[in-house]
C-alpha cells in the first residue's frame, strides 16, 4: 500500500534556474498518475526528485507518510523504467532483471524463483540469455520493465518509456502497460509528452507548464473542462479552436460578437471578468455541419474554404474575420469547397478563457443543469 | 549524508597527496636553479633563500643550448613534414585506390608497430653508418619517419575511411584526378587528425634519445636530449646547475603541451578506445 | 603515388634491420667490414648464461608486475575519482598527466637529484633521523626500486586518461539505474563500471606491457644500468653490451630476443584479448 505526496516541492538549479515551483500532489494508493506537458515543463525533473536521482531544493516528498528527502533511491522502495531502458549492456536479459537482487544478497535459488514468473508474464523466457544489442526495442523495453517489477515495489515510476518505440508498438506496448497496472494495482506515476499515452493510461492527469502545475484531473475533466488556455489547447487532436471575440451583456445576458455574428450565450460567465475581450474556445469535433443531436445549437455562418477526406471524417477549415477554424464532421455529409453554410455550435461544449490570466470564465448551460455529462 | 562528506574530503587528500608526489619534483627542479649549490644541500625543495639568477643565465651563457633546441626543431620538423605527407599520401591509397592485395601490405605496415625500435638498432645504426648518414641530421630523420609510420598510416587510414564515399564520386564526377582530391579535398578535411598525429610525432621526436644518442657525433648536432646528458656529465655534482639546465629544457614541452593537450588527449584517448 | 617510397623507406630502415639482426647475432663482429667469424648460436649461449641478462630479463618482469598491480589500479582509483567534468578535475587531469610528456631523460634526471644521496630527499631523510647518507641509486638492493617508483610517477597519468576516456563514455542513465537497484557507489564501480571500460582496460595493459619491455631513456640517466648491472632492462642491456663495445653480433643476439618477446606478445595479447572487440 503506497500513497504518495508532494508537499511545496521546489527544483532549483545553480544559476537560479527554478525549474520547478510550489509543485503539491497527493496520490492515493493503486492510481496511476501521469505527468503532462511540453519539454522542459519539469515533469521529468519532478519524477526523478521523488526517485531520489535529483536533490530536492525545497518541500518534502512523502512515501507512505514518511519523508523520504534525505533516503537514498533503494530505500524508497521505487523502480524506474527509464526512457532508454538503462540496461546493462554486458549483462543477459536474465541478469539484467536479477540484478537488483543480487545486489540484495538473495541465494540463486530465491532470485530463480523471482524472476521467471515476471520473465513469464512479459512473454521475456525465450530471450532470457540474449544480451540487449540482441533485443528489437520493444523486448529491450519490456525487460526494462521487467527489471522494475521483478523488485515489487511500492512506487512504479516511468520516464517517457514509449519514446524511443515506433507509433505501432507503441500503441501495443501502451495496452500492456495498462493490463499490467490493472493486474499488479501498483501506485504508478508515468511522466510523458504524449497527450495520447496520458489520456488512455491514467487514472489522474497532471498538466505541467514551465515548473508550474495547470491542472489535475480526471481526463475526462481535463478534455471537457479543462480550467485554462493551455491545458484546452495541449488536450485534443485536432486542437481546440481559439477564436478572439468581444463579451457584452443585454439586458442581463451575455452574448459575444464574433466579427460581427452575434450569439447568445445560455451559460453563465465568470463575475469577474471585466474585460469586453475574451477568447472563446471550441473543439473541431464540436462544431457540427447539421443541428441534429443538438439541443441548443449556436448557429453561425462561413464560407468552407478548404476540406480534406480522412476517411471516417471530414475536416474542414473556414474564415470567421480573422480567425481560421477547423471543423470536424463525419464523412457521411455532403459539403463543398467555396460553399456558404451555416455551422451549429454545441453550447454544452464551449468554452471561453480571459485573454488576461488565461483562465476558463464560462460554465455552459449543460454543465450547469446536468450532474454529469457523459 | 555525513559519509558522503567524509569521502569526499578523503578523496581530495588523497588527490593533493598524489598532485603533491608529481609536482614536487618539478617544483624543486626549477626552483634548484635559483639556488647556490650549498643552499640546495640544505634546502632542496623550498623556495630558495637568496634569488641565485646567474646558474640560469649561464645555462644561456654560450648560446649552446639554443643550438641544441635548434637541432630539436629541425629533425622534430622535418620528421613530423615527411611523416604527414608520406603516412597521408599512404593511407589515402590503402583507403580509396583498393588494389590487389593490398590488406597484406597494410598488415605489412602494422607488423613495424609491434616491436620497438631498440630491438633492431644495431643493424639500423650499421645501415645508417653504410648509408652514409651518420652523423647528420637526416640520419635521425629517416628512421624516426620510418618507425612511425605504422602508426600514422593506421591513424589516418581510419580517418579517412570515416570521411563520406559520396566526396570522392561528387569529385570524380567533377573530373578531379586523384592527387588532385588528395590536395583539395581530403587534406583540409583532415586538419584534426593531421594535428593529432603531428603532436605525436613532434612530442616523440623532441623526446628521442637513444636514436641520436647513437647517430650523432659531432656535439653541434646534439638534439637538447643530448645535450643535456653532456651537460651532466660536465658538472656532475652541480645540481643546482643542472636543475637549472633541465628547467630550461623542459619547459618548452609544457609550453606546448599546455596548447596543444586537446590535441595530445584526443589522439591519445580517440584511438586507444577505440582500438 | 607515394605507396612505394614509403614501402621502400618502411622496408630498409625497419624491417630489413630485423631481418638483419637475426643474420649478425650469427656471428662475432665488430661491425666493420664484413661479418667473418661465424659463431652459431654461441651469442645466444653466452646471452643465457650472463647474470647481467638474467637481470635484466627479471628486472622486465618486475616493472611489468609493478605496472600491472601498482601503476594501472593507481591510474583506475584516480581516474575513477576524477572523470567527471569539473573545473577542479580537468586541474588535476592535467597535473597528472604532466609528467607523461616530459622527455624520459629530463625525467630521469630531475629523480636523478631526488634520490641523490647528498642533494635529494634521501638527503633531507637522512640528516633528519640522524644516520649515515644512503645512496639509493648505489644500492644494488634498492636502486631499482627507485626506477620503479620514477616509472610509475612518469605514466600513471597516461593510463588515467584512457581510463577517463573510458569512463566518460558510460552512459549516465546506468549508473542511475544501478542507484536505483541498490548498488552502493562500490558496486557500481564493480559491476557497472569495470566491466563497461574493459576495452580501456585491456589497451592500457597492451601499452604498459610494450612499454616495459622498451624502457631505455629512463634508466641511463638514473643509474646507466648499474651498480653491478643490478638496473638494466633488456634495452639498456643492449645497449651496453653490444652498442658501446661494438658487439654487434651479440647486440643483435640481444635485439632478436626483444624482437621475439615483442612479437609475441603482440600476437597472442591481440588473437586473445582483444579478440572481442568489434
Amino acid at each position: 500500500m503506497a500513497s504518495v505526496e508532494f508537499k511545496h516541492i521546489e527544483k532549483i538549479y545553480p544559476g537560479n534556474v527554478h525549474t520547478v515551483k510550489d509543485f503539491n500532489l497527493k496520490i492515493n494508493d493503486g492510481e496511476f498518475i501521469v505527468f503532462l506537458g511540453p519539454s522542459g515543463c519539469g515533469k521529468s525533473t519532478t519524477l526523478r526528485m521523488l526517485a531520489g536521482l535529483e536533490d530536492i531544493s525545497g518541500g518534502e516528498i512523502l512515501i507512505n507518510d514518511k519523508v523520504v528527502n534525505d533516503l537514498e533511491p533503494i530505500e524508497r522502495d521505487i523502480a524506474m523504467v527509464f526512457q532508454s531502458y538503462a540496461l546493462y549492456p554486458h549483462m543477459t536479459v536474465y541478469q539484467n532483471i536479477a540484478f537488483a537482487l543480487r545486489l540484495a544478497g538473495l541465494s540463486k535459488a530465491e532470485i530463480e524463483k523471482k524472476v521467471r514468473p515476471v520473465a513469464d508474464m512479459l512473454e521475456l523466457t525465450p530471450l532470457l540469455d540474449r544480451k540487449p544489442k540482441a533485443l528489437s526495442g520493444g523486448q529491450r523495453q519490456r525487460v526494462a520493465m521487467g527489471r522494475a517489477m521483478v523488485r515489487t515495489p511500492e512506487v512504479f515510476l516511468f520516464d517517457e518509456p514509449l519514446s524511443n518505440l515506433d507509433a505501432k508498438l507503441r500503441n501495443s506496448m501502451r495496452t500492456e502497460i495498462k493490463i499490467l497496472h490493472k493486474k499488479m494495482k501498483k501506485t504508478t506515476i508515468y511522466v510523458t509528452h504524449d497527450q495520447v499515452e496520458a489520456m488512455t493510461l491514467a487514472d489522474r492527469i497532471v498538466i505541467l507548464r514551465d515548473g508550474k502545475v495547470e491542472q489535475v484531473g480526471t481526463p475526462s475533466e481535463i478534455y471537457h473542462s479543462p480550467a485554462n488556455k493551455f491545458v484546452a489547447g495541449f488536450i485534443g487532436s485536432p486542437a481546440m479552436n481559439f477564436i478572439p471575440i468581444e463579451l457584452a451583456k443585454d439586458e442581463g445576458c451575455w452574448f459575444v460578437d464574433i466579427s460581427g455574428q452575434k450569439l447568445n450565450l445560455l451559460g453563465d460567465v465568470d463575475d469577474n471578468q471585466t474585460a469586453t475581450k475574451a477568447t472563446l474556445g471550441i473543439r473541431p469535433c464540436d462544431i457540427h455541419i447539421t443541428p441534429d443531436l443538438l439541443t441548443n445549437p449556436l448557429v453561425i455562418k462561413g464560407k468552407v474554404e478548404n476540406l480534406e477526406l480522412l476517411g471516417s471524417t471530414i475536416q474542414l477549415t473556414s474564415r470567421l474575420g480573422d480567425s481560421q477554424i477547423a471543423i470536424e464532421a463525419p464523412s457521411s455529409h455532403v459539403v463543398n469547397e467555396d460553399e456558404v453554410i451555416n455551422f451549429y455550435i454545441d453550447e454544452s461544449r464551449l468554452q471561453m478563457f480571459s485573454d488576461q490570466s488565461g483562465l476558463s470564465i464560462y460554465k455552459p448551460k449543460a454543465v450547469l443543469e446536468s450532474v454529469t455529462d457523459q | 549524508m555525513f559519509a558522503m562528506r567524509k569521502i569526499r574530503w578523503g578523496k581530495y587528500i588523497f588527490l593533493m597527496l598524489v598532485a603533491g608526489f608529481v609536482l614536487v619534483p618539478m617544483f624543486a627542479t626549477v626552483l634548484g636553479g635559483f639556488k647556490s649549490l650549498g643552499e640546495l644541500r640544505t634546502n632542496p625543495f623550498g623556495l630558495p633563500d637568496v634569488w641565485e639568477f646567474e646558474y640560469y643565465a649561464q645555462v644561456f651563457a654560450d648560446g649552446s643550448i639554443w643550438l641544441l633546441m635548434k637541432n630539436s626543431l629541425i629533425i622534430a620538423f622535418f620528421s613530423v613534414l615527411l611523416t604527414l605527407i608520406i603516412g597521408t599520401m599512404t593511407a589515402f591509397t590503402f583507403s580509396h585506390i583498393k588494389f590487389a592485395g593490398y590488406k597484406y601490405i597494410y598488415n605489412y605496415f602494422l607488423i613495424g608497430m609491434m616491436f620497438p625500435a631498440a630491438a633492431a638498432i644495431l643493424p639500423l645504426f650499421l645501415k645508417i653508418r653504410d648509408l652514409g648518414l651518420l652523423d647528420s641530421l637526416s640520419g635521425v630523420v629517416i628512421p624516426q619517419v620510418a618507425f612511425g609510420l605504422g602508426f600514422s598510416i593506421l591513424l589516418f587510414r581510419s580517418f579517412f575511411e570515416q570521411l563520406p564515399s559520396e566526396l570522392f564520386d561528387a569529385a570524380r564526377v567533377d573530373g578531379c584526378s586523384y592527387i588532385k582530391f588528395y590536395w583539395h579535398v581530403i587534406l583540409p578535411l583532415s586538419t584534426p587528425i593531421l594535428a593529432t598525429v603531428g603532436v605525436f610525432v613532434l612530442v616523440a621526436s623532441w623526446n628521442n634519445y637513444l636514436l641520436p644518442l647513437l647517430v650523432l657525433n659531432t656535439e653541434q648536432q646534439y638534439p637538447w636530449t643530448l645535450g643535456i646528458m653532456q651537460y651532466r656529465g660536465e658538472y656532475g655534482i652541480e645540481w643546482n646547475r643542472i636543475l637549472a639546465y633541465v628547467t630550461v629544457t623542459i619547459t618548452p614541452a609544457i609550453v606546448f603541451f599546455l596548447f596543444a593537450q586537446k590535441y595530445i588527449v584526443e589522439g591519445l584517448t580517440g584511438g586507444a578506445v577505440k582500438g | 603515388m607515394f605507396l612505394p617510397l614509403a614501402l621502400l623507406l618502411f622496408t630498409i630502415f625497419v624491417i630489413l634491420p630485423i631481418g638483419e639482426a637475426g643474420y649478425y647475432s650469427l656471428f662475432r663482429w665488430n661491425g666493420y667490414g664484413e661479418p667473418s667469424k661465424w659463431v652459431e648460436f654461441s651469442n645466444y649461449v653466452r646471452l643465457f648464461k650472463h647474470g647481467a641478462f638474467d637481470t635484466a630479463v627479471w628486472n622486465t618482469f618486475k616493472i611489468i608486475l609493478v605496472s600491472l598491480v601498482i601503476q594501472l589500479p593507481l591510474a583506475l582509483i584516480i581516474a575513477l575519482s576524477i572523470y567527471k567534468k569539473s573545473w577542479t578535475n580537468s586541474l588535476f587531469r592535467l597535473i597528472f598527466f604532466l609528467p607523461y610528456i616530459l622527455a624520459e631523460v629530463a625525467a630521469g634526471l630531475i629523480w636523478r637529484f631526488v634520490f641523490d644521496g647528498d642533494y635529494g630527499v634521501i638527503a633531507r631523510f637522512t640528516e633528519a633521523l640522524n644516520t649515515d647518507t644512503w645512496y639509493l641509486l648505489a644500492d644494488k638492493n634498492w636502486a631499482f626500486v627507485a626506477i620503479l617508483v620514477v616509472l610509475v610517477w612518469k605514466y600513471f597519468g597516461f593510463h588515467m586518461m584512457i581510463y577517463i576516456a573510458a569512463l566518460q563514455g558510460v552512459p549516465k542513465d546506468l549508473i542511475e539505474a544501478s542507484k536505483l537497484d541498490g548498488a552502493s557507489r562500490f558496486q557500481a564501480i564493480w559491476y557497472v563500471k569495470i566491466p563497461l571500460i574493459m576495452s580501456g582496460i585491456t589497451i592500457s595493459i597492451f601499452f604498459s606491457i610494450l612499454g616495459a619491455l622498451q624502457t631505455f631513456d629512463l634508466i641511463m640517466p638514473l643509474t646507466g644500468g648499474g651498480p653491478s648491472n643490478s638496473t638494466h632492462t633488456l634495452v639498456s642491456y643492449l645497449y651496453t653490451f653490444g652498442i658501446t663495445r661494438m658487439n654487434v653480433g651479440f647486440g643483435s643476439a640481444v635485439g632478436v630476443v626483444l624482437f621475439i618477446c615483442c612479437v609475441i606478445f603482440a600476437f597472442t595479447y591481440q588473437s586473445t584479448i582483444m579478440k572481442d572487440k568489434k
